[in-house]
């Protein structure tokens, strides 16, 4: 079994009842189901030795106006070749319920309660129905993804409580840690139950920044809503500002120049290395160990700096648009790219022998929250913290996106799952990304760097697009509404997805570890929240 | 243990290697300076963040490098709002955090500055409006400061920083 037609033509056959419609769509197969028989369809999907699906994203959409209908749609990626494989199902406006599937794949709990918040669709079967995103002190029958649901209306307070899960016994008690925390990290709160030392259970309750992003992109019209994608999680303004214009292009088929695509992949390099020096840093210091924390920093800064000056933003703010780049950066200024990166190349490959001699360091980090290929194929980790288990997936090189289909990339992949090995591959992508930086500077093609939207896009037109953010992978779904504007744009930060993971990752840790262990998975509040 | 001193002598000093703030610092209210007076030279602060995208954050914690190295002012990060003289909040104020950021002032003893940093906190920026948003953060405890910018630069919130305490913002 190879790829998505093939996956789809099997379940039309196995499931002809099931199966209302089928379809290939910007070459992303699709098919329409019948709603009672997902759960069905999607376990065969799942468990099928040769399709092996993996439910990358789970999201609804309000037709209405236009149409007096729900759609619930489902990503699968299939393990071979990566292909992409759509499913839907649609609901009147008068049902309020549809089929849970995460009694079959675990991987769907957060989406479906987030569909239940959002949009007050019920996922019948859920083994979970708490509140995620709204907290207990929103009113009821506030569901702000409704389109009946006025963006910019006052919530009323209600009284409520989070019913954290309890485990009782001898010796039991549970700590309280956040929302606001010591240092300056975002707000979260995270719950365990310890015997002595060792946790029994994390449970994290996040959600605090919730901002609305989602219903705010909606009153935004294509074309101007890239700042708004930079801000969702500030510290991957590129990755986020790049998965909203890839979709929005996909959407209207435009091809962007491909100057304009090797830029975007140095962007996103940049990116990803003062990040991933920010993590190397921070997770030593950690462990108290702070020399290595000051120089990740020193080194950090330099290219923050760098981005500055190349692009007047240090989070490289305003470099993208729909179509392309705004900034063509001159031959000259890839010299100073690569000269500063050389430089820091040999300072950091010299702080690297420091860090691994270090055996305190390495007792800190070996063995500590470990997260088993098991469990993390189990939540759809993605990123960092996957190949770190040993799930072998790069969206640069499994399908690839802005100018990676010309520029190979090799990945990171370790087994363990522990700290030790979420340090390797970011130390890993580091040097990855410079040599990539350097390949970019070689290849780069002269010509233009954007290209004009040339047409509105009908109402009801959507895109998909993925990006290998520092983090991970980062989904967006847009779907067009009148004259140009945002009928729906979905958001899927790596974050997300890998949040229920750092549960399993601290079991059978002590509580002292956790910061470390929550260090190395760096994941986002912001992007998370939404 | 040769080989960390090697590596600290090769690198050399790092400090005050940074463009200075270009945006002029104007944003002080006249009343601000004499409610910093008591701190002297010093000032602690603590950071909230009510819904901020992250990268308001991760400047405030770009000044804690060796680079800008904000302790050489006399500027200190606690870890809880009962050690602090100021507080610094980002971000547009979420329905969500709106009590945990009148709590935190609540437990800030007086005498106390309270910091707006970016455009968030200081106008909800593309926030604006929102079901989830109650800021800015003017509406919920009074504002004595505001540093804007998206985000803004460490050199300018350090700018901003020094000039409260009554020195310049290089020594
Ligand atoms: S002001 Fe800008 S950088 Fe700061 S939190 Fe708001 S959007 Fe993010």
């Amino acid at each position: 079994m190879a790829d998505a037609a093939a996956a789809a033509a099997l379940l039309k056959k196995e499931f002809s009842e099931a199966v209302l419609a089928m379809a290939s769509i910007h070459g992303i197969s699709w098919l329409r189901i019948q709603t009672d028989q997902v759960p069905l369809l999607v376990h065969y999907l799942h468990a099928k030795p040769d399709v092996r699906g993996s439910l990358s994203l789970l999201w609804a959409v309000d037709h209405r106006p236009r149409e007096a209908r729900y759609e619930v749609l489902y990503l699968f990626t299939l393990a071979e070749r990566q292909d992409w494989l759509l499913l839907s199902t649609e609901l009147s406006d008068e049902t309020r319920l549809f089929r849970s599937i995460t009694p079959h794949i675990h991987a769907a709990q957060w989406y479906e309660r987030e569909i239940r918040d959002m949009f007050g669709l019920i996922p019948q079967g859920h083994p979970d129905l708490r509140r995620l995103v709204r907290h207990e002190h929103w009113p009821k029958g506030t569901h702000p993804l409704k389109k009946d649901f006025a963006w910019d209306q006052v919530l009323g307070r209600q009284q409520g409580e989070y019913r954290f899960r309890h485990i009782e016994g001898e010796g039991v008690f549970e700590a309280p840690v956040g929302p606001i925390h010591a240092g300056i990290i975002e707000p979260g709160h995270f719950r365990f139950s310890v015997a002595g030392e060792p946790i029994l259970q994390l449970e994290v309750r996040h959600f605090w920044k919730h901002r609305g992003v989602e219903k705010l992109f909606e009153q935004r019209t294509l074309i101007d809503a890239v700042p708004l994608a930079e801000r969702v999680s500030g510290d991957t303004s590129v990755g986020h500002g790049l998965a909203y214009c890839q979709a929005v292009e996909m959407m209207m088929g435009m091809t962007v120049p491909r100057r304009g695509r090797y830029l975007r992949s140095l962007f996103l390099e940049l990116e990803r290395i003062h990040n991933h020096l920010g993590d190397v840093g921070a997770i030593c210091n950690d462990t108290a160990y702070t020399l290595a924390h000051a120089h990740c920093g020193r080194m950090k800064e330099r290219i923050m700096q760098l981005n500055d000056r190349l692009t007047g933003s240090r989070f490289l703010r305003g470099v993208l648009t729909v179509g392309g780049v705004t900034r063509g950066l001159a031959a000259l200024q890839f010299d100073e790219i690569v000269a500063e990166l050389d430089q820091i190349e040999k300072d950091f490959s010299e702080l690297e022998s420091i860090i691994f001699a270090n055996a305190s360091l390495a007792d800190r980090l070996e063995t500590t929250g470990v997260l088993t290929e098991r469990t993390a194929r189990d939540h759809v980790v993605t990123g960092v913290i996957g190949r770190a288990s040993g799930i072998d997936r790069d969206i640069r090189r499994d399908r690839p996106f802005a100018a990676y289909d010309e520029l190979p990339v090799n990945v990171a992949l370790y087994q363990y799952g522990d700290v030790r090995a979420r340090l390797r591959v970011r130390i890993d992508e580091i040097h990855e990304s410079i040599r990539l930086i350097r390949e970019i500077r070689r290849k780069i093609p002269a010509g233009p760097i954007a290209v004009e939207p040339s047409r509105v896009p009908n109402p009801g037109e959507w895109g998909l697009s993925a990006v290998e953010g520092w983090r991970g992978e980062i989904l967006y779904y847009v779907m067009a509404g009148e004259n140009g504007c945002i009928h729906r744009c979905k958001v899927r930060d790596p974050s997300f997805v890998n949040w229920p993971a750092i549960q399993w990752a601290v079991q059978g840790n002590i509580i002292p570890d956790f910061p470390l262990i929550n260090k190395s998975f760096n994941l986002s509040y912001a992007g998370n929240d939404l | 243990m040769f080989r960390i001193l090697k590596k600290s002598l090769k690198t050399g000093v790092v400090t005050g290697r940074y463009p200075s703030a270009v945006q002029p610092a104007e944003q002080i209210a006249a009343g601000a300076r004499e409610k910093a007076d008591p701190f002297g030279r010093s000032l602690t602060i603590r950071e909230v963040d009510t819904g901020s995208c992250n990268a308001c954050e991760m400047e405030m914690n770009a000044l804690t490098n060796s680079v800008y190295d904000i302790e050489r002012f006399g500027i200190h990060v606690a870890a809880s709002p009962r050690h602090a003289d100021a507080l610094v909040v980002t971000g547009p104020v979420t329905v969500n955090m709106e009590r945990a950021l009148k709590d935190v002032y609540k437990q800030t003893p007086d005498p106390k500055l309270v910091i707006a940093l970016g455009d968030c906190a200081i106008n909800c920026g593309l926030f604006k409006g929102s079901y989830a948003v109650t800021g800015p953060v003017e509406r919920h405890i009074p504002v004595d400061v505001r540093i804007p910018g998206c985000p803004p630069r460490p050199a300018e919130i350090l700018k901003v920083l020094s000039e409260l305490r009554g020195g310049d913002d290089r020594q």
